[in-house]
């Protein structure tokens, strides 16, 4: 465990210094950058508030991810997902329902059917019709967008104009708050603490979860055991596809206020990322997210401040998630590790 | 000039980009890797050609990098690929996103500059043929190779000794290097072909579709073109045809963009449940469900996908 914390430490290390590389390359100034997305992330009680709630929402998707990883699959259709659940949680906020002060509850509980049902067409394609899950994903992401599009300005346009600009405003009733006065988003906190510690159970100590990753590890062996590899896809599916629904219906109750037609914000995307970086290990989901949401936030104080162009937090990314890949397969950081314990030990 | 001939003339014009970019990732995939880099590699290559040639005065040599730019990106995920053994489609995904927001970034100053754009070559007498004539002899040379693109690289890829064995690495790169072909040596070429095909395809984007750059300049044909590969059943021809008909689709979404902005919204997004249903529909003439179809068809419609496509190749494994 103090092993592997080293070792992540160092692969950090190393993957800032080349995102810093490229910053120079860039001709910006790094140091001046990572202060501000410092202080635009973590310098108020409004921007922790923000970059927390961004936070969840990234390692919600991270987490939908790790669930189908374990099972040796990728979840692309992430996005098309949240798309998902952001229409669930508008159905609801469109209804008689959204009027109660449980309106909330009823807005997660129906993102999350949404996006498991998106969750469960991907399966499917995999499982029935063998379509590759890459394009599968691809293809229902654009496939949910359209329908949002349609949605915004078909159905559920607003009073007299139909625009891309989004439906009518949420009732309030319905709207995920912060606690008190702030912003501070204690909810989506609670609910990805329920995700995490749900997810942890179930990957580490149940046998559906061991089912699952056998699945994803050997899946000769897995039939040899009578495990029902189809089955295990399906569930992985819709467990993902139910998280990637939570993550959107927070976007549309908390976020927007309303449903837009790029309501998953890339962030779905960015998920791929982190559980690119994380593998299995949901803890790192959390570190990583929290990490990429406040770049995320602090991004916008580089565009105020910096005038820098709001492509730069999506750069930063991009290229720490490669070094680190390369940084991991090449084995870098643990071969600097032996070193530095062994020149340790030489003089203990 | 009829409004009928107008139309073909000006969809032809219109899938030059994605004729270039749908081949290049046709050939790249029938090696064995997916270059899902596209949208990005597409976005940067069009900035690319766009900004070389305002600064260098030369269309040419503005065509020339973004090629060779194409051709770079596919060297770097094959590259990675093979010395690191990190998944293609997850190189692909990082550079999409990489490259995506470096157009943005680089692109800044380029936005809404009044963008050169390729002259037409006109010949005389034939060139007044009805539909042949503006679209083989009164056009520019994006246009007119996009269109000799397709049965060269068809006949390359399957008529051809040097297109048998590429297709061999793509189906099963353990058997030929058995035969004695070097995977990698296969993969780097032919993946760096298809980029550079991508290349120009960007370049055309900028200076024959759409004058000049903006932000996220391409629309999202990296991912469209995507979709046609495969909709194509991996052959040039058949994808080709997908592609013009994309073209047909967004000339209708135009014309329809005065009677209702939904439509003119959702009709792009058309190639991708197409590509869902295309996959299926292979999938199951593997499993012995559509022996139904007679044989014509079922070459016409079904495709066989690379075997070993995306698959990561460890010779010592």
């Amino acid at each position: 465990m103090y092993k592997i914390i080293l070792q992540n430490s160092i692969a950090t290390f190393l993957s800032v210094i080349s995102v810093t590389i490229v910053l120079l390359i860039l001709q910006v100034m790094p140091f001046e950058i990572y202060g501000n997305l410092f202080d635009g992330s973590f310098g108020s009680l409004d921007k922790i508030s923000r970059t927390l709630l961004i936070a969840t929402i990234m390692a919600l998707a991270g987490f939908a991810l790790v669930v189908t990883f374990s099972t040796g699959l990728w979840n692309i259709g992430i996005e098309g997902q949240m798309l998902f659940g952001a229409i669930g949680a508008t159905f609801i906020a469109r209804t008689f329902l959204a009027e109660y002060f449980f309106a909330p509850i009823i807005i997660i509980i129906f993102g999350t059917l949404f996006g498991s049902f998106l969750g469960l067409l991907s399966a499917i394609l995999k499982t029935r019709f063998n379509v590759h899950e890459i394009f599968g994903g691809l293809g229902i992401n654009f496939v949910a967008s359209g329908l949002i599009v349609y949605l915004v300005i078909g159905p559920w346009k607003r009073e007299g104009i139909a625009s891309t600009g989004g439906t009518d405003l949420f009732p309030k009733s319905s709207w995920i708050n912060g606690i008190g006065d702030s912003n501070f988003p204690i909810y989506p906190i609670i609910i990805a603490i329920i995700v995490f510690i749900t997810l942890f159970i179930l990957l580490s100590r149940t046998s559906l979860g061991l089912k699952l990753i056998a699945t994803g590890t050997n899946k000769d062996a897995a039939d040899k055991f009578k495990i029902d590899s189809v089955k295990h896809i399906l569930y992985a599916f819709i467990i993902a596809g139910a998280i990637g629904g939570i993550a959107g219906a927070i976007q549309a109750a908390s976020i927007h206020h309303k449903l837009v037609p790029n309501i998953a914000g890339g962030y779905g995307f960015l998920g791929i990322l982190i559980a690119l970086i994380a593998g299995r290990n949901l803890f790192t989901v959390v570190v990583i997210s929290i990490i990429f949401a406040s770049i995320m936030v602090g991004g916008v104080q580089l565009q105020l401040r910096l005038g820098l162009d709001s492509s730069f937090p999506y750069i930063i990314e991009s290229v720490f998630v490669m070094s680190w890949l390369i940084i991991k397969a090449s084995k870098i950081d643990s071969k600097l590790l032996m070193l530095l314990v062994n020149k340790e030990t030489d003089f203990g | 000039m009829d409004s009928l001939e107008l139309t073909v003339i000006t969809i032809v014009a219109m899938s030059a980009p994605l004729i270039f970019a749908v081949i290049g990732e046709t050939i790249t995939e029938r090696v064995g890797v997916v270059n899902l880099s596209m949208e990005g590699t597409l976005l940067i290559t069009a900035l690319t050609g766009f900004a070389i040639t305002i600064w260098t005065d030369s269309l040419y040599l503005g065509i020339l990098s973004s090629a060779l730019i194409g051709g770079f990106i596919a060297f770097i995920i094959v590259w990675i690929n093979f010395r690191f053994y990190i998944n293609q489609i997850a190189v692909g995904f990082i550079f999409t996103i990489f490259l995506w927001k470096l157009s943005s970034y680089l692109g800044g100053d380029f936005v809404r500059i009044p963008g050169p754009y390729l002259n037409k070559i006109t010949i005389p007498i034939l060139s007044e043929i009805p539909f042949l004539g503006p679209i083989f002899f009164d056009n520019n040379i994006l246009v007119l190779s996009s269109i000799i693109l397709i049965p060269l690289s068809w006949f390359f890829l399957f008529r051809t000794n040097l297109g048998v064995n590429l297709r061999a690495v793509g189906e099963n790169p353990i058997a030929a290097d058995a035969r004695g072909l070097s995977v990698m040596k296969y993969r780097f070429i032919y993946s760096v072909i298809g980029g550079i095909l991508i290349g120009i395809g960007g370049a055309t984007f900028s200076l024959e579709v759409k004058y000049g750059w903006s932000e996220g300049h391409t629309l999202n044909y990296g991912w469209i073109a995507l979709a046609i590969v495969i909709f194509g059943g991996w052959n040039p021809v058949r994808a080709s045809v997908g592609v013009y008909g994309f073209g047909i689709l967004q000339v209708l979404s135009l014309k329809l963009q005065s009677v209702t902005i939904g439509l003119s919204q959702i009709l792009p997004l058309i190639p991708f449940p197409l590509m869902i249903l295309t996959l299926v529909l292979i999938q199951s003439a593997n499993k012995n469900e559509g022996r139904w179809f007679p044989k014509p068809i079922r070459l016409l419609i079904f495709g066989n996908q690379p075997q070993s496509l995306g698959i990561t190749y460890k010779k010592d494994s």
